[in-house]
């Protein structure tokens, strides 16, 4: 259940999947987007511990980034997304520097507040941003002769890339410095006075899910063809947690799962009742009570029920639910 | 001279801003939980004030009673649901209490609908008086005056009371506080219920300003966080004081520049957190 | 327990993944058209979308079926998001082949929602209100049914001068945003033309809700019209504050841009009682086909159809009525059908321009009334007077490829 070659299969047959779930090629494509963000999310939140408040500037700037590359630039469209990669990583790091200088809440709260800082930058100037329209008419380039017009086209390319970030992301999850992260984030004191520049490894994880992030946000933007106002809004960075959150902290395929989940269930909901927030809010409470390992948490248990087993390695892992303080 | 009264207009502004985020401010303090659902209860105090005064109840009744409804309310929320979640991860009292906030406004457009309502000040208040050259409605010189009252009266509760004491112990160290006898669940809910109904009769006195509507949470929520940050999470005072400034710079920003008034105040915020680690007064 | 718990909690889950296919089984059949209604039900401006919602099913109920197919209608929350928008507008034109849209109350909605239409070649009808939708973003599936900023400025401003000659200083506040300068620009020609004073503008942002500064500011001015050029809830706030602030017994106010009955019933009588109000549709507005509507609201819903409701109706019913016309529910057919078409509407006799796909309808200068004065719970404001002003293709910058 632990390894993570059997959870990048479990990614792989996810992509796989989805089509013959969904009917909807743009639905299923917004998913992996979400689930590259909420994967990004969650190597800050479950590995190293910190709750950042601020995807959604990485998510915004990465939408902004490429809307602005291929309205107004010639540009292929992977030198664009590298693009959005790079910006999304270099805000990252500032933010994360100028963040981690205070911890817990403070953390918490110096983020939210960057976020509202950046939505109201991105409002003000408009004749960069759009402001509240957005940019609008972003053409969907194809790679070379690949045309992604179509939604499925763009589908398989997004899971290519789904794909490959989140390899990547394990292979860092997994690395001497995923572990690090994860020593860090049980305790950074000790970490601190054994010689690691915890400082250094806290910001290179920002710059990490800074980069996924901005990705997920370019390839968002040419999803549906425009760079709106909302990617870089509170709401988003709000959804991206919760879908980490949702998912379960305790690995990388348990952000897929949660974006999956927040993203198909949202839509399916509002097409029925109007105010199906209010059964949104119910979940994320159900959640807080009983569900804290989150989708993949109740997964585990289940297929541990069914194998009988008591404990093992999943005791080891990084994972917080019910974690003391 | 207009700087002179738009510093007054800041003024009748913090001092609602203080009121709503002292309760927050508080409960961080003392429970060291991140309130999501603050804003929640802003909105369901005026709602409650703008329902009870439809029903004909008069406005110094209705303002009350829907801060005692909320706070009533709020404990209930604290015993049955919070308090199970207190010994977990931050993350947790985020999500929760972030489900709550929407359960709530959800809840309250479907019992008033969408649209939201204009909320007649009491027949005494609807005048505007002259200062000089400027008007100002009576009913802001009312809640100005109100809520000053309101602070000294917290003040004192806090600073003179034998609960505010514990209460103040309490944020040192919850286990001396039960050491000493005191059973701290209850304290909590107490506490808890006292911030929320704070933020409610927030609502309650802002419904005649700015009317009610279903949304109105979020906002204050924004605003009620930025204060609490800015004065010091746990500070009485920091509240205080970081309400006012951000009312007067808000209110001043809007002759100077006007657009730029939310930019300013999260440029506000994160330097404050950057460079004062408490805030102005907090403590940890 | 806790296996069964969590066994229980999993079935679930995967229910929950595999359901929507199961819940989407109600793909369109090909026996019937849809219109489909892209408005918020949920997020901030729910209010205003469930009376569209209603109103485009009505419009459908009512046209029942055409070209031998049944008409049905399906309802789109777009959350108040573009995103949002834009995505269920994609799914809805490939998964339910849906083609005719009408909706889109926000702006930044409708300009996203109309490019992704146009993409598809589907048509697109929309009450929103930035310039842009029928000017420097125009494109051939996007129809407008609302007056832009020229005619909402012209038509209220202009007649509100003719009438108080005398008052020659004026005040704005202003929404810091490209909607609001275009009201503002609109407002600063005709007073130009006209020789009046513009004493002062606070500008203000989207998000504000404290006026007080404002309107410090405008009092300061000694204006002896303040001119407010917000809308939505922002108006409201506006409006409230400033009668708050004894306002009214100073000066003239003329709210440029306001929502309709939903405004006035939100603010209540007390509050709109001596203002001037510009709107799109007012339900005591005398036109036949006004008449029959309000008649078949009132008795079917018991209440007067509001600017949300009015507009979402006509709109979809112009939609059925040009696939009527162009015999066929196809996109491109449609549009062809629909561009120059001339009807009865609700403010009287309106053609949709071909060339930028804006329809040509009165906009109304409206005064509230007083509480005692109200004939019935409906009866907020009365019609000072309307007109038609718009620019032409060409000055609003609309180039149609």
């Amino acid at each position: 259940m632990d390894r993570p070659i059997f959870h990048f299969a479990l990614a792989v047959l996810v992509a796989l999947l989805l089509p013959f779930f969904i009917r909807s090629g743009t639905l299923a494509t917004e998913v992996l987007v979400f689930a590259i963000a909420a994967a990004g999310c969650n190597l800050l939140l479950g590995y190293t511990g910190l709750l950042s408040f601020g995807q959604g500037i990485f998510f915004g700037l990465g939408s902004y980034t490429l809307g602005l590359a291929l309205i107004h630039t010639t540009l292929p469209l992977l030198p664009t997304l590298v693009l959005a990669m790079i910006v999304g990583s270099v805000v990252a790091i500032v933010i994360g520097a100028l963040s981690i200088r205070r911890q817990g809440v403070y953390f918490v709260m110096l983020t939210l507040a960057f976020a509202q800082l950046f939505y109201f930058l991105a409002y003000t100037f408009s004749d960069i941003t759009g402001g509240d329209n957005g940019l609008i008419g972003i053409p969907r380039r194809g790679i070379g002769p690949l045309a992604l017009n179509s939604s499925w086209s763009y589908y398989g390319f997004v899971a290519v890339i789904f794909l490959i970030s989140f390899a990547a992301l394990q292979r860092i999850a997994t690395s001497t410095f995923g572990r690090t992260l994860l020593a860090i984030r049980y305790n950074g004191e000790r970490a601190q006075a054994i010689g690691f520049p915890v400082r250094a490894f806290k910001i290179a994880a920002f710059a990490v899910s800074g980069a996924v992030t901005g990705l997920a946000g370019a390839l968002h933007a040419l999803l549906i063809g425009i760079a709106p106002l909302s990617d870089i809004d509170y709401h988003t960075s709000e959804s991206i947690l919760v879908m980490t959150i949702i998912g379960g902290t305790g690995n990388l395929f348990g952000s897929v799962l949660g974006a999956a989940f927040y993203v198909i269930v949202s839509d399916t909901l509002s097409a029925i009742w109007p105010r199906w927030l209010l059964l949104l809010g119910a979940l994320l409470v159900v959640l807080a009570l009983y569900v804290q390992k989150g989708i993949w948490g109740v997964i585990e248990s289940a297929a541990r029920a069914v194998r009988g087993r008591r404990g093992g390695p999943s005791a080891m892992k990084a994972d917080s639910a019910g974690s003391q303080r | 001279m207009i700087y002179l009264f738009q510093l007054m207009n800041g003024i009748g502004l913090g001092m609602l801003y203080f009121l709503l985020a002292v309760g927050l401010s508080v409960i961080f303090g003392l429970l060291h939980f991140v309130n999501f659902a603050h804003g929640a209860f802003y909105l369901l105090g005026a709602y409650l004030c703008y329902a009870l005064l439809q029903y004909g109840v008069g406005f110094w009744g209705a303002l009350v009673l829907a801060a005692i409804i909320v706070a009533a309310i709020a404990a209930v929320v604290e015993t049955g649901l919070l308090k199970r979640i207190y010994r977990l991860d931050h993350m947790y009292h985020i999500v929760a209490t972030i489900g709550l906030a929407l359960m709530i406004q959800e809840i309250v457009i479907i019992v008033w609908g969408p649209v939201g309502s204009s909320v007649p000040a009491p027949k005494a208040l609807t005048g505007a008086i002259m200062l000089g050259h400027f008007i100002y409605p009576e009913y802001r010189l009312f809640v100005i005056g109100f809520t000053a009252v309101l602070a000294a009266i917290l003040w004192w509760v806090l600073e003179g009371t034998r609960l505010g004491a514990v209460v103040r112990a309490g944020s040192e160290s919850t286990d001396m506080v039960s050491l000493l006898g005191y059973d701290i669940n209850r304290i909590n809910t107490a506490v808890f219920a006292l911030g929320a109904g704070l933020a409610g009769l927030a609502g309650a006195l802002a419904a005649p300003i700015r009317g009610v509507d279903p949304f109105m949470g979020v906002e204050a929520l924004a605003v009620a966080f930025v204060v609490v940050v800015i004065g010091g999470m746990g500070s009485y005072t920091g509240a205080l004081i970081a309400g006012l400034l951000v009312g007067i710079v808000q209110s001043l920003m809007t002759t100077l520049w006007p657009a730029g008034a939310s930019l300013a105040i999260y440029i506000a915020m994160v330097l404050v957190v950057l460079v004062m680690p408490r805030g102005l007064l907090g403590r940890a | 327990m806790h296996r069964r718990r969590f066994l229980q909690l999993s079935s679930i889950a995967s229910a929950a993944l595999a359901a929507p296919p199961i819940l989407r089984a109600a793909r369109a059949a090909d026996d019937t058209i849809t219109v489909a209604a892209p408005v918020p039900m949920s997020g901030a401006f729910a209010a205003n979308g469930k009376y569209g919602s209603m109103g485009t099913a009505m419009a459908v109920a009512d046209a029942g079926s055409m070209l031998g197919k049944k008409l049905s209608y399906l309802e789109i929350d777009t959350e108040g998001r573009p995103a949002t928008a834009v995505r269920k507008i994609q799914e809805a034109m490939e998964q339910k082949k849906v083609q005719l849209f009408a909706g889109g109350i926000l702006s930044s909605s409708a300009l996203a929602m109309g490019e992704e239409v146009n993409k598809h070649h589907g048509v697109f009808f929309t009450t929103a209100g930035a310039d842009e939708i029928t000017g420097s973003k125009c494109n051939k599936s996007t129809f407008r049914w609302s007056v832009p900023t020229y005619g909402a400025i012209n038509e209220t401003v202009r007649p509100l001068i003719e009438k108080m000659p005398k008052a020659k200083r004026w005040y704005t506040i202003t929404p810091k945003y490209v909607f609001g300068e275009g009201l503002l620009n609109a407002a600063k020609d005709v007073f130009k033309e006209k020789g009046v004073e513009l004493v002062g503008n606070s500008y203000h942002s989207l998000d504000e809700k404290e006026f007080s500064g404002y309107i410090t500011n405008a009092v300061a001015a000694q204006p002896d019209v303040l001119l407010i050029l917000n809308f939505g809830s922002q108006s409201s706030a506006t409006l409230r504050q400033a009668v708050n602030f004894g306002l009214k017994s100073k000066m003239t106010i003329l709210l440029a841009w306001a929502s309709g009955l939903e405004q006035f019933e939100e603010l209540g009588a007390d509050v709109s009682d001596g203002i001037y109000f510009g709107a799109q549709y007012w339900h005591q507005i005398d036109s036949p086909f006004n008449k029959q509507l309000v008649a078949e609201v009132k008795k079917e819903k018991g209440i007067n159809p509001n600017y949300s409701f009015a507009g979402a109706y006509l709109m979809a019913k112009l939609l059925a009525d040009g696939a009527k016309k162009a015999g066929s529910a196809d996109g491109p057919a449609v549009i062809k059908a629909l561009e120059g078409m001339e009807y009865d509407g609700l403010t009287g006799k309106e053609t949709i321009r071909a060339a930028d796909h804006q329809v040509i309808k009165n906009y109304y200068l409206l005064k509230g009334k007083a509480k005692a004065a109200m004939k019935d719970k409906d009866d907020y404001a009365d019609i000072i007077s309307s007109g038609q002003s718009f620019l032409s293709p060409q000055d609003a910058k609309c180039k149609m490829t």
